[in-house]
């Protein structure tokens, strides 16, 4: 391939995948279809990762990312990840905002390992969706577009429904916009708001300190078949590529490119004039040609290199699994003081994401889910699932409801968080139950009928009772329920809703009663009146 | 979906012909309504319920609207029509939850062949909106008549209103579309209810209102009568083909339906539920709200006073 394609490939698939992904994520309407936003989400190193390591689906893609960087680098990080791109968004906006000197900086090696193996002690202690959560690049962008550019577009499209009446425009129609809560907006309002500075001061300064993702593809990168590499020969040292470089990864001096920072963007082999940067194989014994004398001796160099490489890894490792071992015991002995824990969250998650541990435990807190739910139940949490389960979707029955035949979020999941189920099998998936609190009931406290929830109870595990002066009195068989919030939606009692549904911690299945074909009442062939 | 745009450009064009609308009506009144039977005069003649048999839905209603003096008695040329059909849950037309998308399309098309300058329909439901557009088969009522479906979970399109004559309901906001249309056809379905023992015409108007939690609050029954005092449709269409005879109003599966093939069409709404409830075994004085809609003279619910012209099409 002429190296000048590189870039132009480079910005097309990321163009591509950054469109097609803030279309999925902030479409407040569902006009995307929702398998763009799960496929685009699926190719994500980490939820395909966690998909993996869970068991959850054969998702190959980050064993696909590992290859591709082992070969030529960190092409994910400049083509497919979300949070990369939008960077590249906000460098190329903020270009002419200033001058940026031709700078090489070093890198925060320190930094940048710390978040990694914070990242993979976290995850072998089983903090792992904890850590993924706050750290995942592609579910940062998620967040970031889901929670604050979703309302904002929903906003936009409101303030524009007159106008495109006016000049004849189908189809636009109002959307109660869906901001998070405060506490859960914090997280993403302060990301995108790092990531913005960081990119407009320092190019892809965050994914070379912070992104786990970017450092551990980074330490792949160094290694790395075929790198890119300055050949002396032709370079002429005008630094233009240097000034391109959004990783400051060039450094002149040396004339050397640290590949572990390098994002595989190509900007500076476009720039090149004297097509002096290009990819060379480096896996072979000698020394590369382009090294010249002056630098000494690679294999010496590089040797030690390894070897600090390979010892740090296993100190990593014996540390990680050390540290887990620790956090593993006091979990255990937690768990060994407690009696067994009822099985009652004062939390409800999805349908298909089979329990608030596992859930938890997988769920990166893209937001993918949030933004495709058709009735909005599903809200992030601010500190109900307590502090590791921050943002990760909740059932918020305040808002609304489960829609008894969707599987949407099931459907969008890329991490293997929130199963597939099938409709019938959703129908029976039992998140929770509801528990009737008949003495708030409207139609005790008023003497007035209502029955709102038995009305919209999609199991019947609500029913109605005659009570009273010919009135119906709402009457509830716990085992058909299914926990979808629809009663405790719409009770209208007041202060306190006379039925809330309780979140189950294991997810079961409720009963359900097969009722014979009704035959009453009986026609006589005329009419009763 | 044609939604917005068209609504408010009937607006416009409603407001334009608003004269005429009036000076039409002033005209139009007494003619074919006499024919139809029904008199506007202050002296209360019976009211007529039109009951049909045995037949399908369309072939039903035409010979309904044929004894009532066809759509054109209550359709006058260039009017704007709002077809309220019960839209409520997200529900296929063979679990009978909402009104079936066959009678629908059938009253969309008589409308327009009466010469109504649009007909429109939305329903403020209980399950998601476009959900319940779609799966009822609204949607496709709407794409194959020309009809337009408005959304009815948008609270910018409803209006404060005074009803000051309502005992608990004295207030509320209603659709624009059941303010400002000509024609308002109320056309529901026949169900089993929890909370209300049956729901049909009058109960389905609750879908045209914006705050259901107060009715429920309130007085669910007092409120559904209410509401009849400041807005009663022009016509209402039951359809009683296979009413949901159990598990109501949504109901869990097409067992709970029982095959009648009966519609029921009338100006009276009362009248409407009264017989609706007898097909559903009940005497119209179980069903609270009939019985104090007819108390508050909204209509008659006793069937002896009522003119019921009765078909069998088999």
């Amino acid at each position: 391939m002429p190296p000048k394609l590189l870039k132009w490939l480079r910005v097309v698939v990321a163009v591509a995948v950054f469109a097609a992904l803030t279309a999925a994520f902030v479409d407040f309407r569902e006009l995307v279809p929702w398998k763009i936003g799960h496929t685009l989400g699926e190719i994500q190193f980490v939820p395909s990762l966690v998909a993996l390591l869970a068991g959850a689906s054969l998702s190959l893609a980050c064993i696909i990312i590992v290859i591709v960087t082992l070969a030529v680098g960190r092409v994910y990080c400049s083509a497919i990840c979300p949070l990369g791109i939008l960077q590249d968004v906000v460098i190329r906006l903020t270009k002419r905002l200033k001058s940026r000197p031709a700078s090489y900086a070093r890198p925060h090696t320190e930094l940048r390992q710390t978040f990694l193996w914070a990242t993979i002690i976290a995850a072998v202690a089983g903090w792992g969706g904890f850590a993924l959560s706050l750290l995942d690049p592609y579910s940062n962008f998620g967040r970031i577009m889901s929670d604050i550019f979703r309302p904002l577009v929903t906003l936009a499209n409101n303030s524009v429904v007159g106008l495109a009446d006016t000049v004849g425009w189908h189809g636009l129609f109002r959307v109660v916009p869906s901001w998070a809560g405060t506490g859960a907006l914090m997280v993403p309002v302060f990301v995108l708001l790092l990531v913005v500075v960081l990119a407009a001061w320092r190019g892809r300064l965050y994914c070379n300190t912070v992104c786990p993702v970017g450092t551990l593809l980074g330490w792949l990168s160094q290694h790395a078949a075929f790198r890119l590499q300055i050949k002396q020969s032709a370079c002429r040292k005008c630094a233009a590529c240097m000034k391109v470089c959004k990783a400051q990864c060039i450094d002149l001096n040396s004339s050397a490119i640290d590949f572990s920072r390098c994002v595989a963007c190509y900007n500076c082999v476009d720039v090149c004039e004297k097509d002096g940067i290009g990819y060379r194989f480096a896996w072979a014994r000698k020394a590369p040609i382009s090294t010249p004398a002056p630098q000494a001796a690679p294999d010496a160099v590089r040797d030690p290199h390894r070897r600090v490489f390979i010892s740090k890894t296993m100190l990593g490792i014996a540390g990680t699994v050390g540290i887990s071992r620790v956090l593993l015991a006091s979990e255990k002995l937690r768990g060994g003081k407690t009696k067994p824990a009822p099985n009652f969250s004062p939390v409800i998650c999805p349908p298909g994401s089979a329990s608030v541990e596992r859930f938890i435990d997988r769920c990166t807190a893209c937001h993918l889910c949030i933004s495709k739910c058709p009735t909005g139940v599903l809200q992030p949490a601010f500190m109900e699932y307590g502090l590791l389960g921050i943002m990760k979707p909740r059932m918020d029955f305040n808002v609304a409801f489960c829609n008894f035949d969707c599987v949407r979020c099931g459907e969008v999941c890329p991490d293997g968080a929130i199963d597939l189920l099938d409709v019938a099998t959703k129908h029976l998936t039992k998140i929770g139950e509801a528990q009737l609190f008949i003495d708030q009931c409207v139609v005790v406290t008023n003497g007035t009928d209502c029955a709102a929830c038995s009305e919209h109870c999609p199991t019947k595990a609500v029913s109605t009772i005659p009570y009273g002066n010919n009135l119906r009195l709402p009457s509830l068989n716990g085992d058909l329920c299914i926990g979808c919030g629809a009663c405790e939606h719409v009770c209208p009692a007041k202060p306190d809703k006379a039925i809330i549904v309780t979140g189950l911690r294991e997810h079961s299945f409720a009963k359900k009663i097969a009722e014979p074909k009704a035959t009453l009442p009986k026609s006589t062939g005329d009419f009763p009146f | 979906m044609k939604t917005r745009r068209d609504f408010i450009k009937a607006g416009f064009a409603l407001g334009a012909s608003l004269p005429f609308a009036n000076l039409e009506r002033l005209f139009a009144a007494d003619l074919p309504l006499k024919t139809a039977g029904v008199s506007t005069t202050p002296v209360r003649a019976k009211s007529i319920l039109v009951a049909v048999r045995d037949g399908e839905r369309a072939a039903m209603l035409d010979k309904a609207m044929a004894a009532l003096g066809g759509m054109e008695a209550f359709v006058k040329k260039g009017q704007t029509v709002l077809v309220k059909p019960n839209i409520g849950w997200d529900s296929p037309p063979e679990r009978g939850a909402n009104s079936h998308p066959e009678l629908v399309k059938r009253v969309v098309e008589m409308c327009f062949a009466a010469g109504a300058k649009s007909v429109s329909m939305f329903d403020n439901p209980c399950d998601q909106w476009q959900r319940c557009y779609t799966n009822s088969g609204m949607e496709k009522v709407a794409q194959d008549t020309g009809a337009t479906l408005v959304n009815g979970k948008d609270e910018t399109l409803y209006r404060q209103v005074e009803i000051p004559n309502g005992r608990k309901l004295q207030e509320g906001k209603v659709h624009s579309l059941v303010l400002d249309s000509d024609v308002f056809i109320n056309v529901p379905a026949l169900k089993h209810h929890g909370g209300t023992l049956i729901t049909a015409c009058m109960k389905n108007l609750m879908g045209i209102v914006w705050n259901r939690k107060f009715y429920h609050r309130t007085d669910l029954h007092q409120c559904i009568a209410d509401l009849l005092t400041f807005k009663k449709p022009t016509l209402n269409i039951l359809d009683a083909y296979a009413p949901m005879v159990r598990n109501g109003p949504r109901g869990e599966s097409a067992d709970d339906l029982v095959v009648m093939r009966t519609l029921l069409v009338s100006t009276d709404i009362v009248a409407t539920d009264a017989a609706g409830a007898k097909l559903l075994n009940y005497q119209p004085s179980d069903i609270r709200h009939i019985a104090i809609a007819a108390e508050m003279k909204l209509g008659t619910m006793d069937l002896e006073q009522v003119d019921i012209r009765r078909f069998k099409l088999a």
